[in-house]
C-alpha cells in the first residue's frame, strides 16, 4: 500500500487535498501538527511526504530535513504560497526536495506531481531490491566458485567431468577416489 | 523656538501647513505599512483560495457522479442497476463529504471576506472624525490584518476587560495597535506570546500590548518615539511607526508609555480618555510635540 503524508497547519487544505487524492488508491495520512507528523514517521513508511512551506513552530524545510533522516526513501515535496525562488532553492538544497507545488494549486498538477513522486519511489525501491538480489546472487556464485576451487586444489580433476560420444559420464579406472 | 520672531499673520498658515504635513506623513506611513502587509495578506488569502478552488473541482466530480445516478433512473431497467451505480460512485461517502466540502468552502470564502473588509477598514484614510467606537472591534480588525505576521511568531492572548465605547478616530487607533503588534512580532525571535489587555481606570481606557520578545535596550528606550529612529534592518522598518503612534495618541489627549526589560519583553500602555474634552482636536495642541 502506497502511503502519502500531508502536513499543513490548515486543516481545510488537508481535507481538500485528501479529497483530491482519494481516487488514486493511495492511503493518505494528514497532519496539521508537526509533532504528530513526526510521530507518524515512526509508525508508517511513506512513499511521498508533502508539507506546507510556512508553518508555526517549524517550517516545512526543517520538517523535511527531519523526515529525510527518519525516512530517506520517501520522496519529499513542498507546497508553498510564496513565489520566493530563493527560499525554494534553499529548500531544494537543504532537504533535497523533489519538486514544489504552489498555492493555490492546480489539481491536475498536484496529482501528476504526486504520481510521478510515487513512481520514482517505486522505481528506487525496485532498483534497491534488484540490487540486493543481484548482490545475494553474486555472493552465492562466489561461494560456489570458491568451493569448486578448494575441491580442485584437494583433488585435481574432480571438478571436471568427461563424457563419451553418447553423453555417458566416464570414470577413470585408475582414479583413486577416497570412499 | 522661532515663534516670537514670526510676524503674527504667518502663524496660522504655518500651523495649517504643519498640520497638513502631519497628515501626509501619517498617510504615507499608513500606506507603507499596508504595502508591507500586502505580501502577508496575499499569502493569507492564498490558503482559502487554494482549497476553495480545489473543492469546487471536486464538487464538479461529485455532481457528475450523482448525475450518473439520476440519469440512470430514466434509462436503467431495474432497481438493482441503480443500486450498482450507487455503490460504484461511493454514494455514502459523497453524501457525507459534500456537507464538509461545502462548509469548509464557505469558511474559506468568509475568511477572504474578513481579510478584505479588515483591509478596507484599515485603509479608511480620510476618516478624521472623533466618534464613539468599540476598541475591541478595532483590535479584532487589526488582528485580522496582521494575522499573517503574528501567527508564526506568537500566540495572541486577549485579556479584555469591560470597557465602554471610546470617543476616538478608530482607524488611527487601529494603526497604533498595528504598529505595536508588528513591533512585538519583530521583537520575538523564535515563538512567543503577545498579550492584549484592556481595562477601565478613572474614566480612562487602558490598552496594553505586551510581548515576550528581546526587549528594548536602555539607551534606546528614550529614543523610540523619535521620528526615523529604528533598530530594524534596512527595508524592515521606516522608523516612523512609534513616532506616529505617539502623535496619534497625543491627538486623542491620551498617553503612551513603555516598560521594557531586555531579554524579557516589552509592555506598551496606552491610556485614552473615554470622552474627548469639549473642544477636541485643535491644531495648536500639537505645538508641544511637533513631528
Amino acid at each position: 500500500m502506497i502511503r502519502i503524508q500531508l502536513v499543513d497547519d490548515e486543516p481545510n487544505i488537508l481535507n481538500s487535498l485528501r479529497r483530491l487524492l482519494r481516487r488514486d488508491g493511495w492511503q493518505v495520512d494528514t497532519f496539521s501538527d508537526v509533532e504528530e507528523a513526526l510521530d507518524g514517521l515512526l509508525q508508517h513508511d511513506y512513499a511521498v511526504i508533502v508539507t506546507d512551506y510556512k508553518m508555526p513552530m517549524a517550517d516545512g524545510v526543517t520538517y523535511l530535513k527531519f523526515a529525510k533522516q527518519k525516512q530517506p526513501d520517501a520522496i519529499r515535496l513542498v507546497l508553498t504560497g510564496h513565489g520566493n525562488n530563493e527560499a525554494m532553492a534553499k529548500a531544494i538544497h537543504q532537504a533535497e526536495v523533489y519538486r514544489y507545488l504552489t498555492k493555490p494549486w492546480d489539481d491536475h498538477e498536484v496529482i501528476a506531481t504526486i504520481s510521478s513522486a510515487v513512481e520514482l519511489y517505486q522505481l528506487q525501491k525496485d532498483n534497491r531490491k534488484l540490487r540486493n538480489e543481484n548482490q545475494a546472487l553474486r555472493a552465492m556464485v562466489k561461494a560456489r566458485d570458491e568451493e569448486l576451487l578448494r575441491l580442485e586444489a584437494d583433488i585435481p580433476g574432480i571438478t571436471r567431468i568427461r563424457r563419451d560420444a553418447d553423453g555417458s559420464v566416464l570414470l577413470d579406472d585408475d582414479a583413486s577416489y577416497p570412499g | 523656538m522661532t515663534e516670537p520672531t514670526l510676524p503674527a499673520q504667518e502663524q496660522p498658515s504655518l500651523d495649517a501647513r504643519l498640520e497638513q504635513a502631519n497628515r501626509q506623513l501619517l498617510q504615507s506611513e499608513k500606506l507603507a505599512a499596508i504595502g508591507q502587509l500586502a505580501a502577508g495578506v496575499a499569502h493569507e488569502i492564498n490558503n482559502p483560495v487554494g482549497y476553495v478552488y480545489s473543492n469546487l473541482q471536486t464538487l464538479e466530480n461529485y455532481l457528475n457522479d450523482l448525475f450518473r445516478l439520476t440519469d440512470a433512473i430514466g434509462t436503467s431497467g431495474s432497481l438493482e442497476d441503480l443500486r450498482q451505480i450507487r455503490d460504484n460512485i461511493d454514494y455514502n461517502y459523497l453524501r457525507e463529504d459534500l456537507r464538509d466540502l461545502l462548509a469548509e468552502s464557505r469558511e474559506g470564502i468568509e475568511r477572504v471576506k474578513t481579510i478584505i473588509s479588515a483591509m478596507k477598514d484599515f485603509s479608511h484614510i480620510e476618516e478624521e472624525e472623533f466618534r464613539l467606537a468599540d476598541l475591541h472591534r478595532g483590535i479584532e480588525t487589526t488582528l485580522n490584518v496582521v494575522n499573517n505576521e503574528l501567527k508564526y511568531k506568537a500566540e495572541v492572548v486577549r485579556e479584555f476587560g469591560d470597557v465602554p465605547q471610546v470617543e476616538c478616530i478608530l482607524s488611527q487607533i487601529n494603526q497604533v495597535v498595528m504598529n505595536l503588534l508588528i513591533n512585538a512580532a519583530h521583537a520575538i525571535e523564535e515563538f512567543g506570546r503577545i498579550t492584549l489587555r484592556t481595562r477601565l481606570a478613572d474614566e480612562q481606557v487602558i490598552l496594553e500590548v505586551e510581548d515576550t520578545g528581546r526587549g528594548i535596550e536602555q539607551e534606546h528606550l528614550n529614543r523610540i518615539f523619535e521620528p526615523f529612529f529604528t533598530t530594524k534592518g534596512i527595508g524592515k522598518g521606516t522608523g516612523l511607526g512609534l513616532s506616529l503612534s505617539f502623535n496619534i495618541i497625543k491627538k486623542h489627549n491620551g498617553e503612551i508609555e513603555v516598560h521594557s526589560q531586555p531579554g524579557k519583553g516589552t509592555l506598551f500602555r496606552i491610556s485614552l480618555p473615554v470622552t474627548q474634552p469639549s473642544e477636541p482636536l485643535v491644531p495648536a495642541q500639537d505645538k508641544e510635540k511637533p513631528i
